[in-house]
């Protein structure tokens, strides 16, 4: 019985001691210090990357054909696809859709870039692009 | 009454002539109760392909946009106008649309195919359909004899 008792005892004091201890830290979370953590957001994110258009806020119309030939291949006037010309998916649409109807209203030909715009400057790399081709 | 943008391919003719086919133009617009906004030149050019209309193969052409307001129900009576008008080579009507406000999605499309939201969801579709490499045929079908070729 004595034994019992004292093992009794032994967890009373210990169980004491630990409630003591959890006390002294939750005060010392308490009290805020010039030391204690900030919350911020993460400094390493990194910047959001966006589209030629979007970045520069251009909507593509049909009139402004200089631009849009910028996206027709100069071999066969084909449109350049979304892994080369690395536009989001809404902009690319909107070029191929207003490609057509310049095309249609002849400002822009079909099967060749105008050789006026041959020498413009290059919006993207048709040899490097962002995703492989299938050919 | 919506707007519309008329493009306007005229053909080469000296400027008397062009005024007059401009204003015949713009007439038929007014007579059919339309509004013209603006009107634009984007000069005489040659064509980038030959276009023949009206028994004559034009090469060059006058472009003209007109940014009109007219009833919906008028614009297919302007196409049949101009399209009988001889010196009109090339005619397009284009409804004028607002610019929907857009934020840029490249950075989502960029990322690795199995975190694109695209590619989950047809993952997920792919888990609904039988695949038929795997499927076995149940004989419990209701069938008295096997459907398939043994």
């Amino acid at each position: 019985m004595a034994l019992f008792k004292g093992t009794i005892l032994k967890s009373i004091i210990l169980n004491t001691h630990r409630a003591l201890t959890a006390g002294i830290r939750y005060a010392s979370v308490e009290v805020p210090t010039d030391d204690s953590p900030v919350e911020m957001e993460n400094p390493f994110t990194k910047e959001r990357r966006q589209c030629i258009l979007c970045k520069l806020n251009i909507t593509p119309d049909y009139k402004n054909y200089r631009l849009l030939s910028q996206f027709q291949s100069p071999y066969t006037g084909r449109i350049y696809g979304r892994h080369i010309t690395g536009l989001c998916k809404a902009k690319q649409t909107a070029v191929e859709k207003e490609i057509t109807k310049a095309q249609n209203c002849a400002y822009m030909p079909y099967t060749y870039k105008d050789k006026a715009f041959l020498k413009d400057p290059k919006l993207f790399d048709p040899e490097n692009p962002v995703r492989t081709h299938r050919f | 009454m919506p707007t519309y943008e008329l493009a306007m391919m005229l053909r080469a003719m000296p400027k008397v002539e062009l005024k007059n086919s401009l204003l015949r133009i713009s007439n038929a617009i007014f007579e059919r109760g339309g509004i013209i906004r603006d009107i634009e030149n984007l000069g005489f050019r040659p064509l980038p392909y030959k276009t023949s209309a009206h028994g004559l193969v034009h090469r060059e052409a006058n472009y003209f946009v007109f940014k009109i307001d007219t009833a919906t129900t008028v614009v297919s009576d302007l196409k049949e106008e101009y399209s009988r008008d001889v010196d009109v080579v090339r005619q397009r009507v284009f409804k004028v649309t607002e610019e929907l406000e857009h934020k840029c999605t490249l950075e989502e499309e960029l990322l690795p195919p199995a975190y694109r939201k695209e590619v989950q969801k047809m993952i997920e579709v792919g888990k609904t359909q039988v695949n038929r490499f795997t499927h076995k045929f149940s004989y419990n079908s209701g069938l008295d004899y096997y459907p398939f070729q043994k």
